[in-house]
């Protein structure tokens, strides 16, 4: 822990005597803040200490003593090591102020900790479910929420080989048995109310006309979630006065699947490959937020060999998320995928060297508690070389001459979709998006992980906060991984893989944690508390899809509506991540 | 020989008369017949395009295209129309049932009726109207017609959208259009197809290559294809006007646009690029009709290039282009080469053209400097440079990792 952030620890304490006291539980860190005083604390944090991003807000259910917990992580713009803070409130009327007023960045991450756990966030200006349905009864991710077809609060189930052979609780469990419907609900004859709050949200008006002509009307269009441009199961509910936007609302959760409650179901290793399906088109980093995560709780650091392979891994999955969002944002813009096949045809190659060390091209689980998987096969490492050294530069050169000065590439995304430097960071904005308004932001240097300090790279930054600039400092993101893993695969020593034996069971000792990285798509963290048995406490993903939404309405508002699939492509988000 | 299609008529003719027919009679089933072998090779062209389109659009994206049914793919299509006649057919509710069942007939109707004033040789035409470039102009305003019909009857906001984005687009770029249209009228001195194709001892469009571009790109807007499809824009409406069109009348739609490029290709071709004259094409007219679909395909694919190459436009840069750009140069070089007509004697072709074709550079080269001048100032920036962030902030750190940034 650095300097600074003990002094500002120790005027947290002498300023609000009581209402700040330290974490003292083994392997905690932080402070716990009376849930009242949360706001003037948090406040004076921001405003006084530099505290002003918010990273992650999450609910924890303490069941055996009775409460729950919301944790915050905060962070300086300007780079360090975070701040957790905790609030801690009654099971049973789970209620914490709201911290919207403070970072608006926390909104969309209240409103699922209100629906996963039920905590209720005081002056959140719009407190609905978020993930789940609106008739959905109960908050799942409470500790005592049991699902249908529940069988034991972890794996591996005792039941699934009683007689040698695998049988599934379903098939031999209906469906009505088990499952706890709200008093006088009928599932056969409900009606959903469904949208009326949504819709009563957005505000339309009715505009008369000027001096008797003809009367305008607002009209709400539904964008998704089954539309090609919303890169998955996403609605935008916009609300259009002719073709402008004035209004704008996010809905997910179509492809909702409680990956956190499953979390907590696997053990530390089953998490693993499960952590591929968040983002699937960059597994890698997926894995390594949660390798780094575990880690910090094992204590253990994985061999020189495996950190050199781990980064060359990010940084190609980085290349290939990016090569991909570019091509699929011109498809946004209508270019009716030429770009976007010139594009992928390069990121097939970077998944050729995936299957090779891992077996499969998307779901790679190649991370592993201290190492990883496997070492590079025969001929790999020369395949690497020629791909960083030769043909990945050169491709990457021709789409930038192709795309760059285009004339309507540039029409349509110069002073378009405008986030302020100001408001990418009150709104918690991450990754490309957040550098793109201005803010040279990036864990890589700003809170290092692995081994990023030894190589030498910029970090990539532009000014305008459009989406010309996204588009940008995406080519710039895929020059400087270059530039990594050249010097990477330069260095890379010979060795040992895996620290220690691997093991299917790993012992993960009593604690929290938060591991964060740089993901292509913004800042990817896990927050892992382990009890010390095989299966985590709590496995919570901050996920940057699902955070970078936030300032989503702000962007668009005032737009042309063909400007909000542009928009929405810029940020780049893989709905496996944003609805998990 | 050289003409078989006029000996054909003339023999079919004939054999009419010797079976005692009345004259108008004759001449009432040979028009009947023309247009029956007309529209039908018309539509079988048809589907051949759908396969010459998929298959040029994959070599335009590093893809082979269809290459599974018969050689090459080229069966393709003909499965496509199978799969699309045995889809279920769907009525919105809600929908205006009139309206939306005849929207895709004039889709594809008014793009069939362009062919009968369209010269495919010197003695092969449907009809030789002497307004000919006016009823052109008049069925691309039925064609919209059709579209925004589909649009209003769909009972569909996304088609709404479509709808009247296709009423700002059309109506807009029908205006530079028609303007454009002029100048091969005034070259011609007549408004009848025949006649301009007639007058193009030079190609009009060595002696006009400003209307010529205008024409192009106007036309492409008519038609809705990208860089102006908005009107369909698949990544923002979906599909626009025929969402909610399913089987042969969303086939309807799709032959009507695919074949409405061939056709404007065609237009094109004879109002500018001399439609079927060619090397031999007097004496042998059937080589007419083959110069005039080799022009007529060309440019169809120079429309898919553009398709295929570019982004789609926003409906307010659309607009702009259009009303600040495309009309008041469309107006000002049909002025010019109004009075230039007046001035230079026609009685040399060669002066005339150089005469005309200076001009139509002086006219580029002045709207190039114009542009030039007005281009758009560098955008503002919202954010400036900060020093990276790092973990310890010290004036060291903070200057040895400058930020990679050009603007």
């Amino acid at each position: 822990m650095s300097e600074l952030t003990t002094i500002v620890e120790n005027t947290l304490e002498t300023r609000f005597p009581e209402v700040v006291v330290r974490d003292e539980r083994k392997g905690y860190e932080g402070f716990i803040i009376q849930a009242e005083k949360l706001v003037e604390v948090v406040t004076k944090l921001r405003d006084d200490f530099g505290y002003d991003y918010l990273s992650s807000v999450t609910g924890v259910d303490y069941l055996p003593e009775g409460k729950m917990e919301v944790v915050y992580h905060l962070y300086k713009s300007t780079g360090g090591s975070a701040l957790v803070l905790k609030a801690q409130t009654p099971r049973e009327v789970a209620s914490v102020p709201s911290l919207v007023p403070v970072y608006p960045g926390a909104e969309l991450q209240e409103r699922e900790a209100w629906d996963l756990y039920g905590i209720h966030f005081e002056g959140h200006p719009d407190l609905r479910r978020i993930l789940m349905w609106e008739g959905f009864h109960g908050h799942p991710m409470r500790k005592d929420w049991q699902e249908a077809y529940y069988e034991e609060d972890s794996k591996p189930y005792k039941s699934r080989w009683p007689d040698g052979e695998v049988w599934r609780s379903e098939d031999k469990n209906t469906f009505h048995k088990n499952v706890d419907y709200p008093a006088g609900f009928d599932p056969e004859t409900w009606v959903p109310d469904g949208d009326a709050s949504l819709y009563a949200g957005l505000g339309r008006v009715v505009k008369p006309g000027n001096g008797g002509g003809l009367g305008t009307e607002q009209v709400v269009v539904n964008m998704g979630p089954q539309h090609p441009s919303t890169h998955g199961v996403f609605r935008m509910v916009v609300t259009l006065d002719g073709e402008t936007i004035t209004a704008l609302k996010p809905v997910m959760g179509y492809l909702h699947r409680n990956h956190e409650k499953i979390g907590e179901r696997n053990t530390f290793l089953q998490n693993m490959p499960f952590t591929d399906r968040l983002d699937y088109l960059s597994s890698m980093s997926n894995n390594f937020g949660y390798a780094l995560a575990v880690e910090k709780l094992m204590g253990v650091k994985p061999p020189e060999r495996a950190e050199y392979l781990r980064v060359i891994m990010a940084e190609f999955t980085r290349i290939s998320n990016h090569i991909w969002a570019i091509g699929f944002l011109l498809n946004d813009l209508g270019a009716y995928f030429t770009p976007m096949l010139y594009a992928v045809e390069e990121r097939e190659l970077i998944l050729d060297i995936f299957e090779a060390v891992s077996g499969s091209r998307m779901m790679c689980n190649y991370f592993r508690f201290g190492g990883v998987a496997r070492d590079l096969p025969e001929g790999v490492y020369e395949k690497i070389r020629k791909l960083v050294y030769d043909r990945l530069p050169r491709k990457i050169d021709e789409l930038d001459l192709y795309l760059t000065n285009n004339e309507i590439l540039r029409s349509r995304g110069e002073g378009v979709g405008i986030l302020t430097p100001d408001q990418a960071i009150a709104y918690s904005a991450s990754g490309p998006l957040l550098r793109a308004s201005g803010v040279p932001y990036d864990i890589r240097r700003a809170d290092p992980y692995s081994i990023y300090e030894r190589f030498d790279f910029d970090v990539a930054v532009r000014y305008h906060g459009d989406i010309y600039d996204r588009y940008m400092i995406r080519l710039d993101e895929v020059r400087q991984s270059l530039r990594i893993l050249q010097q990477a695969v330069r260095d890379m020593p010979e060795g040992p893989i895996q620290e220690g034996k691997p093991q299917y069971q790993v012992r993960v000792p009593p604690g929290e944690a938060y591991g964060r990285v740089e993901g292509p798509k913004g800042e990817l963290g896990y927050y892992v508390i382990s009890n010390g048995k095989p299966n985590p406490w709590r496995y919570h993903v901050r996920a940057p899809s699902f955070v970078n939404l936030t300032p989503l309405e702000i962007m668009c508002v005032g737009n042309k509506v063909a400007d909000s699939v542009a928009i929405l492509g810029s940020i780049d988000i893989v709905l496996g991540e944003t609805d998990r | 020989m050289g003409d078989p299609i006029t000996l054909i008529g003339k023999w079919l003719e004939n054999l009419l008369y010797s079976w005692g027919l009345m004259p108008g009679v004759v001449s009432l089933i040979m028009a009947v017949i023309g247009v029956v072998v007309i529209a039908s090779a018309v539509l079988v062209l048809d589907i051949l395009l759908v396969w010459v389109e998929r298959k040029v659009v994959a070599r335009f994206q590093d893809r082979l295209g269809p290459n599974r049914v018969g050689p090459f793919g080229i069966i393709q299509p003909i499965a496509d129309v199978i799969k699309l006649l045995i889809k279920e057919d769907i009525l919105p509710i809600g929908a205006d049932k009139i309206v939306y069942n005849l929207a895709p007939i004039m889709a594809l109707g008014t793009v069939l009726l362009l062919w009968a004033v369209l010269p495919l040789s010197s003695t092969v035409y449907g009809t030789n109207l002497n307004v000919g470039v006016l009823y052109i102009v008049a069925l691309g305003a039925i064609s919209t017609l059709g579209i925004i019909m589909a649009g209003w009857a769909s009972n569909n906001k996304y088609a709404l959208l479509g709808a009247f984005r296709t009423v700002a687009q059309m109506v807009s770029y029908e205006v530079p259009l028609v303007i454009a249209l002029l100048v091969p009228v005034i070259l011609a001195r007549s408004m009848g197809l025949t006649d301009i194709v007639e007058a193009q001892s030079i190609w009009f469009v060595f002696i006009a290559p400003i209307p010529a571009l205008i024409v192009l790109i106007t036309s492409i807007a008519e038609l809705g294809r990208a860089p102006f499809d908005l009107i369909e824009a698949e990544s923002e409406i979906v599909a626009g006007f025929h969402i909610e069109y399913t089987g042969m009348k969303f086939g309807l739609f799709y032959a009507g646009e695919l074949l409405h490029a061939l056709t404007v290709g065609g237009i094109i071709a004879t109002l500018f690029l001399g439609g079927w004259r060619g090397p031999g094409a007097e004496t042998y007219p059937i080589l007419g009709i083959f110069y005039f679909f080799i022009k007529a395909l060309f440019l169809y694919w120079v429309i898919m290039w553009i398709k295929y190459s570019l982004p789609r436009i926003r409906i307010d840069h659309m607009l702009n282009f259009n009303w600040k750009f495309l009309t008041p140069l469309s107006l000002v070089i049909l002025i010019v080469m109004a009075i230039v007509d007046k001035i230079v004697p026609k009685t040399s072709m060669l002066v005339y053209s150089l005469v005309m074709l200076f001009v139509n550079v002086v006219v580029g080269w002045l709207t190039l400097q114009l542009l030039r001048r007005n281009a758009k100032s560098a955008r503002m920036r919202v954010a400036e440079p900060k020093p990276v962030a790092r973990p310890e902030p010290s004036p060291t750190a903070a200057t040895s990792q400058t930020s990679s940034s050009s603007s």
